[in-house]
């Protein structure tokens, strides 16, 4: 994207107060998507987003400018707008910065962006018109099919010049029952960091008919009871819970400021033994993969949790620098406009030692939570909640009537213990996390597992 | 390059595509933010962002595209992707490019200048100073913000309309951690403030807030009534804000369908839109489309009077456009949403009603609702946290239990709204507006 001696001049410059070190991330991304309702495409989003953010450190304070304008005085603008919010100084730092290729992991067929929009509506209303004509009590069907493609460019003082491109692709379709007087949704959100190819893997139409299935079994069901139960939660979003209950107690972001109830605990023993989690950015083709993270490391496979002892932390840069530990791999952001953090990839709690069907069959009552909704967490006291977007009673060990409205909550740390039965078909769901970097694409996933004792909120 | 030129291009590229009906919408914003971590700066960031978006009607159909490029060629290439989007659009919804109204309100902001960085910078540390010194409790992770942003926007389109609106925000936040024998809380206020002197209370307050929530307990399950603090009244009326879009309700996904003139909530609710509203730092006399916005009633004495609309759906329904077809920044397409919703205020204090509740909770946290609730269902189930109320007394704090119900229910069943209205934060030309409310028999899950 830009020239090997202006990044080093502007490196040079955005330390001129002394800083020991400085970084620049470039960013051009393209943001195709197609939306349909009631019946037709009625909006295309076409967006091209390009622009750098400049960051330096002293120690571990950090100054962060970004900017549109990247002509080179432009950019200079932006890198003496560091230093000088660093500080006074004229120091005289000279940057040489080696390009170093970098190896495509996530290789893509049919990129979202390039192809013809016939192509793509056609895949969208497959997904959308299966979704419509499944039953006569869907009132509604919405859908989104949206690709990103998306080329980064990472400078830093220690010499690092690489540069990237990332695409990935995702159907979104949510359908409405009714029955004339109350309204229930159903979705499906497949995605993948793939281009159109991930449509061999997922089938429009399936992906429709799931929509269309989850509001129908929502219109049919009653409340869910309030109470404490044990919950079976199944598997692919339903890994969910540990992305919130854990995932985020385990980045730097938290951890290196003391924010975390995970603080201090590395080789302790903090989940079930049948807990491992694993955290892993270089999954071929996988939602939350990226050959490079923001700050240009390449992505890992990382080891959170073993037989329920803490191994590691996501760790950044800055996060490195507080805590003394290597990085990660795990530096993330939005784009441009937002300072890198610690944040997930693809996040999951591995196969575990029990059958399915004993899970179910071990519990007397209790609920079968066989898809989730999105939560949230504060990771100072692992405090979690999440929605439970379709699931059932269970009653002597058999799956029974479904109901609606319930919410799981709980601690964290609390969690990790009471799940004491972990299955065997370990999936994953795509998720889009929301942090300080701005909104990320984030895989959780997780097999079938039983928590033996939690508050499920409902009416 | 600046406007002038970009716009030339733009129309020039638009005129040689033999297109009519086109419009150009321009945004551009700069921000200065400081945060603190111990005793000193952490992280400073400023930035400079905005873009174009060029909208045009072909064959009856609306295109769009916009850029963050700004470049001759990037705005040629811009006229033609939105000729190609228009051509694969299929709906028949009207798609018009306004000529203007006929007169437009006369926005009167508070008084804004971009602060300097020194000055956030030193805000900033000052706010954590003072949080450090409000309490030997405070401790590590306590963090203050102070942030300020400037934006711009130019809506000119092909009949000649030219639109300019230019507002600036700041404000402050503190994220208060204490620590009492091993035990953390934590606390977070956000005031729309900078100055020193303004920001006297809200160290006190994020502090006095963690430092109240030890020693919380559980509740037992049940059915209880609620107060739902001021705070979190604003962040359900945020949530569930989208069933007064009159196009989530053209598309079935609002239970407000041909509910206007009918009664949808208590005696005591009226629900109002002022997109310029006295003292609020972010008002607009124009929205995304160029339709002059103005105050209006969406709810009186509990009748549903208006729905919002933007150009299309009005065109649809057969009535007047609102105003509230929004577009907060170059690259959001139109989207109705409100400007300052509020509920107004009643009469009574907090206290006062609080005094006709046997066994409630008030509730001053409700977290993850996000997904925990459904703008199109209406249903709710929240994690929360609050205090109990005891013969007409707020009592111990109480935390790790949800409250569930019904949006469209919980509307009709308010029984009393309180004096003591107050305003969040601004998101975009949206900032909501609550008082505390009383809601009987809530179902509430605990232990």
């Amino acid at each position: 994207m830009f020239d090997k001696k202006l990044l080093e001049e502007v490196l040079g410059t955005a330390m001129a107060s002394g800083d020991d070190f400085a970084e620049i991330y470039a960013e051009r991304t393209r943001n195709n998507s197609i939306r349909f309702i009631d019946g037709k495409i009625d909006r295309i989003n076409d967006n091209f987003l390009s622009g750098v953010g400049i960051r330096a450190f002293s120690g571990t304070r950090t100054i962060y400018a970004s900017t549109t304008d990247i002509s080179r005085e432009g950019l200079l603008r932006c890198a003496r707008s560091v230093s000088d919010a660093m500080g006074e100084g004229c120091a005289q730092i000279s940057v040489v910065l080696t390009p170093t290729t970098v190896v495509d992991n996530h290789p893509v067929r049919i990129n979202p962006c390039d192809a013809e929009t016939k192509i793509k509506s056609d895949i969208l209303k497959q997904a959308c018109f299966a979704a419509r004509d499944y039953d006569e009590k869907i009132a509604q069907v919405q859908g989104t099919l949206g690709g990103v493609d998306h080329s980064i460019m990472v400078a830093n003082s220690e010499g690092l010049f690489v540069e990237d491109r990332h695409v990935r692709t995702r159907i979104v379709i949510n359908a409405v029952a009714s029955d004339g007087r109350e309204n229930q949704s159903g979705g499906c959100a497949p995605g993948r960091g793939m281009g159109l190819e991930m449509f061999d893997i997922f089938n429009p139409t399936d992906v429709g008919t799931h929509a269309a299935k989850q509001a129908l079994v929502n219109l049919g069901a009653g409340y869910c009871k309030a109470g404490q139960m044990p919950v079976a939660i199944e598997n692919g979003f339903g890994g969910v819970i540990f992305h919130e209950a854990c995932g985020h107690s385990l980045e730097a972001t938290s951890v290196a400021v003391g924010m975390s109830e995970m603080c201090g605990k590395l080789g302790q023993k903090i989940a079930n033994e049948k807990i491992t989690a694993i955290d892993d950015g270089t999954i071929a083709g996988a939602w939350g993969s990226v050959n490079i993270d923001d700050e240009g490391n390449p992505t890992q496979r990382n080891v959170l949790i073993e037989n329920g002892i803490l191994k590691n932390y996501m760790i950044d840069r800055l996060g490195s620098r507080r805590m003394g530990m290597p990085m990660t791999g795990n530096s993330r952001r939005q784009g441009y406009t937002f300072e890198p953090t610690s944040r997930m990839t693809n996040t999951f709690i591995d196969n575990g030692p029990d059958k399915n069907e004993d899970i179910i069959s071990s519990i007397e009552y209790g609920l079968y939570a066989k898809e989730m909704g999105g939560g949230s967490v504060n990771p100072l006291t692992g405090a979690f909640n999440f929605a439970v977007r379709e699931g059932y009673m269970i009653r002597n060990g058999k799956i029974c009537e479904p109901v609606r409205g319930a919410s799981l909550i709980g601690t964290g740390s609390q969690i990790l213990q009471d799940i004491d039965m972990v299955g065997q078909n370990l999936a994953t769901g795509q998720g889009v996390c929301g942090s300080s970097s701005g909104s990320i694409p984030t895989d959780v996933g997780q097999p079938l597992i039983r928590v033996k004792n939690i508050t499920v909120g409902g009416r | 390059m600046d406007f002038e030129s970009l716009k030339k291009s733009l129309f020039d590229a638009a005129k040689s595509a033999g297109l009519e009906e086109y419009e150009i919408f321009y945004t551009a914003d700069s921000s200065v933010s400081a945060e603190t971590l111990k005793d000193e700066i952490s992280a400073f960031a400023y930035g400079v962002a905005g873009g174009v978006c060029f909208r045009c009607v072909v064959d009856g159909r609306m295109g769009a595209a916009s850029s963050e490029l700004l470049t001759e060629e990037e705005m040629k290439a811009l006229v033609a992707r939105a000729v190609s989007n228009a051509r694969n659009i299929e709906s028949d919804d009207p798609a018009i490019i306004f000529e203007g109204s006929e007169s437009y309100g006369k926005t009167d902001m508070p008084e804004f200048s971009m602060p300097d960085a020194a000055k956030i910078k030193r805000g900033a540390l000052e706010l954590q100073r003072r949080t450090y010194a409000e309490s030997e409790l405070v401790t590590e992770g306590t963090q203050s913000y102070m942030f300020a942003g400037e934006s711009e926007m130019r809506l000119v389109n092909s009949h000649g309309l030219d639109l300019t609106n230019k507002y600036g925000v700041h404000g402050a936040y503190v994220q208060a951690v204490v620590n009492r024998d091993g035990e953390s809380e934590e606390n977070f206020e956000a005031c729309g403030e900078i100055e020193s002197d303004k920001l006297s209370e809200l160290p006190a307050k994020a502090v006095k807030g963690a430092i109240s929530k030890f020693g919380a307990q559980g509740v037992e399950t049940g059915t209880y009534d609620v107060i739902f603090s001021s705070k979190q009244t604003r962040a359900l009326l945020s949530t569930f804000s989208p069933i007064f879009s009159a196009r989530n309700a053209q598309l079935g996904l609002s239970l407000l369908r041909d509910k206007e003139g009918e009664k949808i909530a208590a005696d005591c609710i009226s629900l109002i839109d002022d997109p310029m509203r006295e003292g609020c730092m972010v008002q607009t006399s124009f929205d995304g489309e160029g339709v002059a916005t103005y105050k209006k009633s969406v709810i009186e004495g509990g009748i549903l009077k208006t729905l919002l609309y933007d150009i299309s759906t009005a065109k649809k329904a057969g009535v007047e456009p609102t105003g509230n077809g929004q577009r907060s920044s170059y690259a959001e397409p139109v989207t109705i949403a409100p400007y300052s919703f509020y509920l107004e205020a009643g009469e009574r204090t907090l206290e006062e009603i609080a005094e006709s509740v046997e066994n409630g909770i008030y509730i001053t946290a409700m977290k993850g609702l996000h997904a925990g609730a459904d703008a199109v269902t209406g249903d709710f189930s929240i994690d929360s946290e609050g205090f109990r109320i005891r013969d007409g007394k707020i009592c111990e704090a109480v935390k790790s239990f949800t409250v569930a119900g019904n949006f469209f229910e919980l509307l009709k069943n308010i029984e009393a709204v309180s004096s003591g209205l107050s305003f969040g934060l601004s998101s975009g030309f949206t900032t909501f507006g609550a008082p505390e409310i009383l809601v009987r028999d809530m179902s509430i899950a605990g232990k």
